[in-house]
This record gives C-alpha cells, sequence and structure tokens, in this order.
C-alpha cells in the first residue's frame, strides 16, 4: 500500500458515468495522487470516450483494464455503466485496489450481494458514490436530529428531479442502466435518509409512467415510491426526470423532515444567482456551492490512506438498491413490496 | 342578486363557522346559528342571530351551510335536503361512501342544490394551475405532487380520532386529492401510508398518498400534522409534456417582517390575501348558484369522489396495500336507475 513517500496510484475505470471526467479532475489537482484511466471498447461516434476524453483531460490512459490493474493502483474508482459495475468492481478487488464505485451499487441482488462478497474476500474498502450526504446543509441537518432539535421524525418528503441524461446514451438503455428514473434518482434520497436515520426500510410501493421524453425513453421517466422505515418513519420520494430538456439547470435534490418538535427543509442543490437573458427573454440561473463530489472524494482517499471503511459503504449501496427493486417490483405488479433484511 | 332578503342557517359554531360566518353576512345575508356550543359566543364576535334547534332554524332560513364536525355532516346535510334547503356542506361531504352517495342521490331526488366546501379549489394559485392545465399549457401531465402541512388540530378532541375525522387523509389531504383529481383527472388506484407520533397532548401526523390516474399521470399528495407552532404552507409542483408549473406558500409570501414583536406563529388555517380571500369567493359563488347564479366550480358527485377516494387511502392504511378503484358509477344514472325500480 501507499506510504508518504510516493502519491496514491488511482485508477478510473471506464468513461461511460458523466462523473469519471469530474473525479479525473479532481485528481489531476491533487498533488499527493497519480492517475491512470482506461475505458476500453468501441464507442459512439456522439460520445467523447476512450483516449479522446484522456486527451483532452490531460490524463493518462491505457487501452485496456489488464494494463490499468497491472499498474497495482492503490485505489479504483469503477465510473462504467451500471450493469458492469459487479464485473469491475470484482476485477479491481481481486487486484486487492480498494473501490469506490459510483451509484447505484448494482442492477441486481446478486450482484450486489456479490460486489460485497468479494470486497470482503479481499479486505477492501467498498465505497458507493452518494455525495449529497457529504453536503454542508446534511450535515447541519444531521447535527440537528443527532442534537433532537427535530423531536421524533415521523414523515420525510425529498424529491431528485432532473433532465432525461443525455449525454451518454446507456442511461436511458435499461439493460445497461438497469431501468428509468427510479434506477438513476431513487438512490440518493434513500442514502440521506440511510445516513441520517440508520434505519431499515420495511415496504415500499411506487407508481410510475413514461409520458415525459416519451419519445426517447426506453423505461419510466417520472416515478413517485413510498416507504415505510422500521422506526414508524414514512417516506415519499419524487424521482422523476421532470426537468425539461430547455432548463437552465439540471435539477436538484430536496428534503423535507418532519419531525414532533419541528420542520427541516432542505434544498440542497438551491443557492443560484437569478436573472435574465434580455434578447430571448429565457431565465438566467448560476448555481453556486461547494462541489459535493470533492469532498466524496477526499473522504475516499483519506480511507484509501488508513484502510479505514467510511461511508457510505457496500452495504448501504445493497440496502438502498433493494429500494430501487422493490419499487420496480411495485410498479410491475401493482402491489406494495415488502423489503427482506438479510 | 342580492342576498339582503335570504336567509342562511349556519349550523355549527366551530373553527371554521369563525371564517364562513363573517362572510355570510358581507355577502348581505341573514344569517340564523345554531350549535351545540359555542353559538352565542361566535355570533357575539360576528354578529348573527342564534336559534335553539336545529328545527327553529330551518323553519326560519332558505340555505343552510353545514359546519359541523366531520361525522355529522350527513345527518345535518340530510335533514336540512329534506326540510327543502339547499346545502352547502363543509369538506369532507360526508365519512363514508356510503353516507355521501346517499346525499348525492337525496340531493337528485329532491332536487335540491349541494355543494361541498372544497376552498382549495377557490384559492388563486390552485385556479391559476387549474386554467393552465386546462388551456393545455402544460400538455399531457405526467407527475403531480402536493403538500400541505400545518399544526395538528387538537383544539376539539375529533380531529384525533380516525373513526370520526378519517385523520389526516380524510381532513387536511383531501384537500389536495380532490385538486389532484380536479386537474389530473379521474383516479383508478390509490395507496397511502400514515404515522403518528408524539404524545396524546402534542400528538402529530403525516401521511403520503400516491395516486394513478386514468390518463396515467401520478400524483403524490403528502400531509403534516405537525407541532403547534408549524406555520400552515402549502406546495404543489406539476410537470406535463410542455411545461411544468410549481408554487410554494412559503416562497410567494409577498411580505416579511423581522419585527421585535413576532406575531403568533403556528397555523390550522392558510394565510390569504383579505383583498381575494377564497373563503369568501367560495361562499359567494355558492350563494350566488342558489340565487339563480351558474354553476359552481366543484359539484356534490366532485365532493363524494373526494370522499371516496380518501377512504380507499385509509383502506390503503389497513390492507397494506393499494387500492384500486372500480370507475365511477355517474350518479345521476344511478338515481335514474333506483327511480326506475
Amino acid at each position: 500500500m501507499n506510504t508518504a513517500s510516493r502519491p496514491l496510484k488511482v485508477a478510473v475505470m471506464s468513461f461511460a458515468h458523466t462523473h469519471a471526467r469530474g473525479y479525473v479532475e479532481l485528481l489531476l489537482q491533487n498533488r499527493s495522487v497519480s492517475v491512470l484511466t482506461s475505458d476500453p471498447g468501441i464507442h459512439s461516434p456522439a460520445e467523447t470516450r476512450g483516449r479522446t476524453l484522456a486527451d483532452e483531460l490531460g490524463v493518462d490512459y491505457v487501452d485496456t483494464y489488464h494494463e490499468l490493474l497491472a499498474w497495482q493502483p492503490d485505489a479504483v474508482i469503477v465510473t462504467s455503466e451500471n450493469a458492469h459495475h459487479r464485473e469491475h468492481v470484482e476485477l479491481a478487488a481481486r487486484a486487492g485496489a480498494h473501490i469506490l464505485c459510483e451509484k447505484p451499487l448494482a442492477t441486481t441482488l446478486a450482484d450486489g450481494e456479490a460486489m460485497l462478497a468479494a470486497t470482503q474476500a479481499a479486505g477492501v474498502i467498498l465505497m458507493v458514490a452518494f455525495p449529497v450526504r457529504f453536503a454542508s446543509t446534511f450535515l447541519h441537518l444531521k447535527a440537528d436530529y443527532d442534537a433532537g432539535a427535530l423531536g421524533d421524525v415521523f414523515s420525510v418528503r425529498g424529491s431528485n428531479n432532473g433532465k432525461l441524461p443525455s449525454a451518454r446514451e446507456w442511461f436511458t438503455d435499461p439493460a445497461l442502466s438497469g431501468g428509468g428514473a427510479l434506477v438513476d434518482h431513487v438512490v440518493h434520497i434513500a442514502d440521506l435518509l440511510e445516513a441520517l436515520m440508520h434505519a431499515a426500510p420495511l415496504s415500499v410501493t411506487a407508481v410510475a409512467n413514461q409520458k415525459l421524453y416519451a419519445d426517447r425513453a426506453k423505461a419510466e421517466t417520472a416515478g413517485l415510491v413510498s416507504i415505510s422505515y422500521d422506526n414508524g418513519v414514512i417516506a415519499a420520494i419524487d424521482c422523476s426526470w421532470s426537468r425539461a430538456e430547455t432548463a437552465p439547470t439540471w435539477g436538484g435534490v430536496r428534503l423535507s423532515v418532519a419531525g414532533t418538535r419541528g420542520t427541516v427543509d432542505v434544498d440542497f442543490f438551491g443557492p443560484r444567482v437569478h436573472g435574465l437573458d434580455s434578447a430571448s427573454g429565457v431565465p438566467l440561473e448560476l448555481p453556486y456551492g461547494p462541489d459535493f463530489d470533492a469532498a466524496l472524494l477526499g473522504t475516499f482517499l483519506e480511507a484509501v490512506g488508513t484502510g479505514v471503511q467510511p461511508q457510505p459503504d457496500g452495504a448501504v449501496g445493497l440496502r438502498t438498491l433493494k429500494i430501487v427493486l422493490a419499487a420496480q417490483e411495485s410498479v410491475a405488479t401493482g402491489r406494495t413490496v415488502q423489503i427482506v433484511e438479510g | 342578486m342580492t342576498l339582503s332578503s335570504l336567509k342562511i342557517g349556519l349550523v355549527g359554531a366551530g373553527g371554521i363557522s369563525n371564517s364562513h360566518l363573517p362572510h355570510l353576512l358581507t355577502l348581505g345575508a341573514d344569517v340564523y346559528v345554531f350549535s351545540d356550543a359555542g353559538a352565542a359566543d361566535l355570533v357575539a364576535r360576528h354578529g348573527g342571530t342564534v336559534v335553539d334547534t336545529l328545527d327553529e332554524l330551518l323553519a326560519i332560513v332558505d340555505y343552510v351551510d353545514v359546519a359541523t364536525p366531520t361525522f355529522t355532516h350527513y345527518a345535518v346535510a340530510k335533514r336540512a335536503l329534506e326540510a327543502g334547503k339547499d346545502v352547502i356542506s363543509e369538506k369532507p361531504l360526508a365519512r363514508t361512501d356510503e353516507e355521501a352517495a346517499e346525499l348525492v342521490q337525496l340531493a337528485e331526488r329532491l332536487g335540491r342544490r349541494l355543494y361541498p366546501a372544497h376552498v382549495v379549489r377557490f384559492f388563486p394559485e390552485y385556479v391559476r394551475l387549474h386554467e393552465a392545465v386546462q388551456s393545455g399549457l402544460l400538455g399531457d401531465l405526467a407527475v403531480l405532487r402536493f403538500s400541505r402541512s400545518g399544526a395538528f388540530p387538537t383544539r376539539t378532541p375529533w380531529f384525533a380520532d380516525r373513526a370520526l375525522s378519517g385523520g389526516i387523509i380524510m381532513d387536511q389531504m383531501i384537500h389536495d386529492i380532490d385538486i389532484a383529481r380536479w386537474v389530473a383527472g379521474e383516479v383508478v388506484r390509490v395507496s397511502a401510508v400514515s404515522n403518528r407520533a408524539g404524545t396524546a397532548a402534542a400528538p402529530v401526523e403525516a401521511a403520503h398518498v400516491l395516486l394513478t390516474h386514468a390518463s396515467g399521470a401520478i400524483s403524490h399528495v403528502a400531509g403534516i400534522w405537525g407541532p403547534a407552532h408549524l406555520p400552515f404552507t402549502t406546495e404543489y409542483s406539476v410537470t406535463g409534456t410542455l411545461g411544468s408549473l410549481e408554487h410554494s406558500s412559503v416562497a410567494e409570501r409577498n411580505y416579511t417582517a423581522h419585527l421585535l414583536e413576532a406575531a403568533e406563529q403556528g397555523g390550522l388555517l392558510p394565510d390569504v390575501d383579505p383583498a381575494e380571500n377564497p373563503y369568501f369567493a367560495e361562499l359567494r359563488e355558492f350563494t350566488e348558484a342558489f340565487g339563480g347564479g351558474p354553476e359552481p366550480r366543484v359539484s356534490v358527485v366532485d365532493g363524494a369522489e373526494a370522499v371516496r377516494l380518501a377512504n380507499a387511502a385509509l383502506l390503503s392504511l389497513e390492507t397494506g396495500q393499494p387500492v384500486e378503484l372500480v370507475s365511477r358509477v355517474d350518479a345521476s344514472a344511478e338515481a335514474e336507475e333506483k327511480r326506475a325500480l
């Protein structure tokens, strides 16, 4: 493993997820890290990937994962298509690297469980990339919650709305993404509730449709999910890709928490400068605020240094995945679905 | 028309009567108030005339405004209809589906008007939403969210008794359930989760209701009866294929004060602009209809359907499963059938 005498070796597996670019940019700014990337395969000419993207970012690149892992990285960031997370996490674990895996953990329960088993067997860290819990506003909420300022929390509302992902085709291909808006957006709110309450979800009810972006979507674009937790809390999540493609910003994440001593509403990506484009009359919105990905990545790199498993870990990834799978089953059957712990 | 010659009987002297009575008086009506308790105090505050029995009231008035607790709406409205009166009923129209359906049929059979007071249809932000959707501005609706939060109504005990009030879903969330149906059309499936916490003296209650509309649109209705200091707030967010609209009562405040002597917080009713008071607009529209004006924007069938959806949500709480709704039997057709038998 690394020592203070040499930089931490961090490998990025795949540029499939658009977050890969952001991670690479952050890593390149970090003087105590050396970065190597790989994004093998044949990519759509419409998407900037592979060596082209690496050159654009100015990051070192190899053509195969074999070469990438032969570099003996201390840590691997898996930013491949959701359905390929298992394969790549297993490869990285076998190479003895600590792993930060893009969310959602996987697209099936079997894959998720196999990933936990592989990383446990290899004795490496598995962290799942849920950045919103690193927002200072969430830490504020968590402090209020832990101090009892909210009293007994009894209800939560969350929304994670965005545009139909368009920078990468696979996001809307259920074979690679695992589904639509339910897969993409439920897990962020579910992770926040994990971090806040440490409660187990008991049952899930969901409804969905495909009215928005109907010409391009191959899965649900709107979804509403209600969840009952074992601490009595009821939660509801709007995970819809309900942000118009023409909107000035991508969307956002909001959380409203109600307790016996009061309520807290958080708009995680809320702060922005508002204005108007004079020529078109279109609103200008210029969001500002800290980059949650930087805090997430910093926590991961620190954990790689210490070897201590950080949160959110694979177990959180698996529990949030179970909520998604239950929501998908509920949509398919029209029934409320119980979640089995284990 | 003028209401100066009109006599209206207000039954009940609780919270909402304090809103209805002054508006009825402003409309120029002679208002007679009957209540088991509190009528004298109510009249002393606002005006009007106390009467001692419901029979006496029915003998005097032309129209009746039922503002009693939920579980008595059916019996009072029924007596008023049978006495030949046109009736305004506070929401919910009745506590049970059967009572609501019976009132629909009774009004139809007797040729009386019966209007459920779904006042949110008169709040300008919801009127804007409805108009926008009707005009096609948002296209085909896909996903809707409604939220309503305020203090738990602890002033009288019946609100806390789900058998009597139907809890937060039947009492408070029925507003947004009605709006969701008004905006996005008939509902074919309902599911609900709910939670009661706090203490007997300081209870809180919440529910989430998911609706699937016949069009395929989906709605989430959230309700909070929170601690006593919680201000009354509402939100909605509606997205269709051509656009979206959202509103937050907190975000759209047009008067912000940070005064040393802070005003009392905590809310059972929303803040309204007195120049455009929705409760007044509602009673004006109903009473004008009584006088031969156009039919109001909310019908007795709407009121009965809101009750049916709220009761379906309550059933979902019991069964732990979504409730499929058989399509609504047209009230007049059913009444027709009954007459034929």
